[in-house]
């Protein structure tokens, strides 16, 4: 997750307490699927709150992967042998091609009809515990809705899981070109303002340190800053790199957007999201896949006038977003 | 002339030996090959690796691979 106020040069105040409160994620290693399928963990957490898991360290289009929704889903996205070993019922990989590889599997934990002593229960359970057991290393989060009880920590052992806190780094770009933008002009208006793929290019440029001021006979690079721009003194950057979970971004943004309520020199801001690449889904539940690229991300820019703009990209396996 | 494919070296980093290239969508599968298949420059063995590939310059600044815990 990174923001990037323009004509800033330190963390806002206000931002500080957000930045600071963004929460733990764990990494689990070694645990067993069926762990995540047994009532015991789906009272405690994923009916209590919103909880989120995704296996660490693999890969979509190669390996075994599972992933738990806040909405209380179960998805594994698994290879044609263990498809067939484990037997349960899934559907083939959207992006599978002819020969059909990858198989999606999809539990939902809160139905009512997977209550502990119902069938559907105890063939997942089974599957997942005796016919084909699957282990991996989790990175997990749970946001709860006040209730108090046992956290994550104390529910496993405690050489398995790790609580870590995301990664934060602040930069502060001098004399940086920015482009000028108008909210309501998507397209851009030639000598007045960019269009909204020019921004969006603009600050992928800015995120990988490329220079923006080459000349179109450069012999290296042709890239340029969009016309029309500004030279803004300094901006700031932050990146949080984590397993950050969306009630956190939503705070993130509504803080943000309080950046403009004292008159500020910045005309908008950026907040960028990246999705894991080897995540199972991307938008809602539309699987995710990665073909030459596993990109899921969006980009809020954010107007004085609290006007914004929604962009949202996605790889080549992939549906569109909502 | 009629094979050449403008490339844009967006930025060069010393310290990783990594760069990032620029090319237009129906030159992809060319640059790829071309690198994969350069084992030599004036002479002294090379081999290129592509780490990340993407049709928007945002992506390649959040790669979740790259993430060691």
């Amino acid at each position: 997750v990174s923001f990037l106020i323009p004509e800033c040069g330190i963390l806002p105040e206000m931002l500080k307490s957000t930045i600071a409160d963004v929460g733990e994620y764990y990494l689990v290693r070694n645990l067993l699927l069926h762990e995540l399928v047994t009532h015991e963990f789906i009272d405690t957490f994923v009916k209590k709150g919103s909880c989120y898991a995704l296996t660490y360290n693999t890969k979509i289009d190669q390996d075994n992967t599972a992933a738990l929704l806040p909405t209380g889903k179960l998805i594994l996205s698994v290879d044609k042998d263990t498809y067939e070993e484990l037997g349960l019922q899934g559907r083939p990989s959207q992006y599978s091609g002819k020969k059909v590889m990858r198989h999606i599997i999809t539990i939902d934990l809160t139905d009512s009809s997977f209550h502990p002593d119902s069938k559907k229960h105890k063939r997942v359970l089974w599957a997942l515990k005796e016919k084909k057991p699957l282990e991996f290393d989790f990175l997990l989060a749970w946001s709860n809705t006040g209730a108090e009880g046992s956290t994550l920590m104390s529910y496993f052992p405690k050489n398995q899981i790790q609580a870590l806190k995301p990664k934060i780094t602040f930069s502060t770009l001098r004399d940086l070109q920015c482009p000028v933008l108008q909210s309501n002009e998507l397209q851009g208006k030639p000598e007045e303002s960019c269009s909204t793929e020019e921004l969006f290019e603009w600050l992928g440029a800015v995120f990988s340190q490329v220079s923006l001021d080459n000349k179109s006979s450069s012999f290296l690079s042709t890239y340029c800053c969009p016309q029309p721009n500004t030279i803004v003194e300094q901006a700031f950057l932050c990146t949080i790199t984590g397993f950050i979970i969306p009630e956190k971004i939503i705070q993130l943004l509504e803080k943000l957007c309080c950046y403009f309520d004292e008159p500020k020199l910045a005309h908008w801001l950026t907040l960028t999201v990246h999705g894991f690449a080897d995540s199972p889904v991307s938008w809602r539940e539309s699987e995710h896949g990665f073909h030459k690229g596993g990109e899921n991300l969006y980009n809020f820019v954010v107007f004085r006038n609290l006007d914004y703009w929604l962009q949202m990209a996605v790889g080549t396996n992939d549906a569109c977003p909502p | 002339v009629g094979a050449a494919l403008p490339v844009d070296v967006l930025t060069y980093e010393e310290k990783t030996l990594s760069a990032i290239l620029r090319v237009t969508s129906s030159g992809l599968v060319k640059l790829w090959s071309a690198l994969t298949l350069l084992g030599f420059y004036q002479n002294r063995r090379c081999a290129f690796r592509v780490l990340q590939t993407s049709p928007f310059l945002l992506a390649l600044s959040g790669n979740s691979r790259e993430l060691v815990l």
